[in-house]
């Protein structure tokens, strides 16, 4: 489309983009920090992630929230001198937080609704990360009451950092407004949500799903079930550290008469005696998967989440964090999925989730229909269309950077 | 599963490739006639076997037979991929992959007995005993004590792609600077055009397969080229190990593009005799190869994070 695009990127997805043939730009990390305790960490979280929607709060979203306001303000500087060094046309913001950087840069931004719509609050809709149906209730304000309490500190620090840097503070919880040139929303019209205050479709484009390519995958041979329906098993590359859990799914799977692909990330060898039905990686090119199977059991990351819808493939979401709560809520109210608790689960009821789903002829109809509207709209060519829109806007150097 | 085995063995399979690359290394082009007494002699095999071996090029329709005796090669051998010897139905060859497939997996455990495998393939004892004779040949299993015999499960581990890469790294770019190195003039004129016709593709119409034979094919030619028969000894064995292993991991076909070009670039400097150069672009080649992809990340996982502390 004659604009360049380049990556910039925390080290810790180095590599990603160039994988795909695009320039990648790191922010460099700060090596003289000591390393974090792995299995400290592993603990700390397995615990909270046990935990609801509320009791995460205080464990693990307020703790998340100061991890990144932290990066924020680390990689600014930094940050300000690359953008300086790129010139770009249009910056493409695919996060949670402002940088300052690019706010003052001198170019316009677009922002990528990385996460669940909640992500954009409304009267009428639950709170962000609270997993609260849609229906209001006292619920949504005793969570939204105990959010601004877990987050107020990190808000604190983060108003101060954006008042230093010539920006005025954000609302209260807020880290990152809509941008005044754009926004992209993945959210297909088969799970949107009601608002009050209606967003200005100039501003909020919704893409109806943004679902990259990948070469076709070939399903690797199974020892047994070789044609029976495939299910997918991923819950990205953090979740995958519940490898207990997902032994006990394991066992549930030998009995069933379908084939599952695992996605073990780098616990992969910690797994031994794999029955004939059950395909353990360490990585899949996840929409070719997601596409071949019958059944895509994730944890509610939106990416995953969309991804299924895409393909038309119904969705079992097992969340531990995050608007995974939120995707798993949506997925039952809207009827393209089920939401199971990611612990406590009996092998009949995992059994049960899984043969409903898969025998669910009027929702897989219903979701290929789905399906079908979702490839014609094309999410990803309209994405770049709008961000090119706003990027001619100004004069051009022919380079546009998704940070 | 099957339990007959047929009457095509992978050695035949084995034979009719060579057939294809000695095709390819003398240029033959799609209708000469192959000469089976001409192609006795350069395989060293006797007439029946290359007859076997035209069968099946035959049967895959990449020779065809001529109406006055004989046959004719039907394809560019340039242009396609390695012959596959894991036929539906070719019981040994079957259970060998049976086994690598279900090692690599986690499915069994790397210590076995024939009397185990035959109950759980339902295949002769003789089936499996042939497979572990070719997993031996390949350095993928070795006889143990009594009636054991142990699969070599590092050698297809989630670490084994990178502990290759890091082996090559050492032994790859020093075969190419060794003082008795020499040079396959043929087969790197035949690789080339192999490499020429993948570098026409695109990455819709990238053909996977022939990269993998110009894959192998290249890296073997300079482990053969060397001048030094242990160290070629070591990288051959290493490069059919490494064939015969379930793929490791998914590369996309923008990188394997990339690996192409890479591999043109150290084969010129290879023809023009700059060996200190062509090792040093083959340094370059193996760690681009690495595949770089984070092995995690998310929200809330620490700048920071280490997984060597594991």
């Amino acid at each position: 489309m004659g604009h360049r695009p380049v990556f910039i990127c925390h080290p810790g997805f180095s590599g990603v983009f160039t994988e795909y043939g695009f320039g990648e730009y790191q922010l460099g990390d700060d090596t003289s920090a000591p390393a974090t305790d792995w299995n400290d960490f592993i603990e700390r979280h397995q615990d909270a992630f046990r935990q609801s929607p509320f009791d995460q709060l205080q464990s693990y979203v307020g703790p998340t929230w100061d991890a990144i306001v932290d990066t924020a303000i680390r990689v600014e500087e930094p940050l300000r001198q690359l953008v300086a060094r790129l010139k770009p046309d249009v910056i493409v913001l695919d996060n949670v937080v402002m940088f300052p950087a690019i706010a003052n840069a001198g170019v316009p931004w677009v922002r990528v609704v990385s996460c669940a719509e909640t992500e954009i609050p409304d009267p009428l809709m639950p709170p962000y990360l609270s997993g609260c149906s849609e229906t209001p209730g006292e619920e949504w304000e005793r969570f939204s009451a105990r959010y601004r309490e877990v987050t107020a500190s990190a808000h604190r620090r983060f108003s101060a950092f954006l008042g230093q840097s010539g920006l005025r503070p954000p609302p209260t919880s807020v880290f990152l407004e809509p941008s005044p040139y754009l926004n992209l929303l993945l959210a297909p019209k088969i799970i949107r949500r009601k608002r009050r205050n209606v967003l200005d479709e100039e501003l909020f484009v919704f893409l109806d799903g943004c679902v990259r390519h990948e070469a076709p995958y070939v399903s690797p041979r199974f020892a047994s079930h070789n044609e029976a329906p495939l299910a997918l098993i991923s819950f990205g590359s953090l979740g995958a550290m519940d490898v207990a859990m997902i032994k006990r799914m394991i066992e549930t799977f030998s009995k069933l008469p379908y084939r599952f692909l695992i996605n073990a990330g780098h616990w992969r060898d910690d797994y031994r005696d794999v029955p004939d039905n059950v395909f353990i990686d360490d990585w899949f090119p996840q929409p070719s998967v997601v596409e071949q199977a019958s059944l895509f059991i994730h944890h509610g990351g939106n990416n995953s989440f969309c991804e299924a819808l895409y393909f038309g493939t119904p969705s079992i979401i097992m969340p531990y964090c995050w608007d995974g709560h939120d995707n798993a809520r949506r997925a039952e109210e809207t009827g393209v999925g089920l939401h199971l608790d990611r612990y406590g689960w009996s092998e009949n009821e995992l059994a049960s989730a899984i043969t409903s789903l898969m025998d669910d002829a009027a929702m897989r109809a219903r979701l290929k229909d789905n399906a079908i509207s979702m490839q014609k709209a094309a999410g990803v060519k309209r994405a770049a269309e709008a961000i090119l829109k706003v990027a001619t806007t100004m004069p051009s150097t022919g380079l546009s950077v998704k940070a | 599963m099957t339990p007959e085995p047929k009457r095509t063995n992978f050695r035949h399979v084995e034979l009719a490739q060579k057939i294809l690359d000695v095709a390819g290394e003398r240029g033959m082009a799609p209708g000469e006639r192959l000469a089976e007494q001409a192609l006795a002699s350069l395989c060293n095999v006797s007439r029946t076997p290359i007859r076997k071996a035209l069968q099946i090029l035959a049967e895959r329709e990449l020779v065809t037979a001529d109406a006055e005796g004989g046959y004719l090669l039907a394809v560019d051998p340039a242009a396609i991929a390695r012959l596959e010897d894991t036929a539906e139905g070719d019981g040994e060859s079957e259970i060998y992959a049976a086994i690598l497939r279900d090692l690599a997996a986690g499915r069994i455990a790397e210590s076995q007995t024939v009397a185990a495998l035959q109950r759980r393939y339902e295949v002769s004892r003789q089936t499996v005993q042939n497979a572990f004779v070719k997993l031996a040949e390949e350095n993928l299993a070795e006889r143990g004590s009594g009636q054991q015999w142990l699969l070599k499960h590092f050698a297809i581990s989630g670490d084994a792609a990178a502990k290759s890469y890091e082996f090559r790294l050492a032994t790859e770019p020093l075969a190419l600077t060794l003082p008795e190195f020499k040079r396959d003039i043929p087969a790197m004129t035949a690789l080339r055009q192999s490499m020429l016709i993948l570098r026409g593709m695109n990455e819709t119409n990238f053909d996977r397969k022939l990269f993998d034979r110009t894959d192998y094919d290249f890296h073997l030619l300079i482990a053969r080229s060397c001048g030094n028969p242990f160290m070629a000894e070591t990288l051959t064995n290493h490069h059919r190990r490494r064939r015969a292993s379930p793929p490791a991991g998914h590369v996309n076909a923008f990188r394997l593009m990339q690996s192409n070009l890479e591999h043109i670039q150290i084969l010129e400097q290879i023809e023009r005799g700059q060996m200190e150069l062509a090792a040093d672009l083959m340094r370059v080649h193996i760690q681009l190869s690495q595949s770089q992809r984070p092995r995690l990340a998310g929200r809330g996982v620490p700048p920071a994070f280490k997984l060597v502390v594991r």
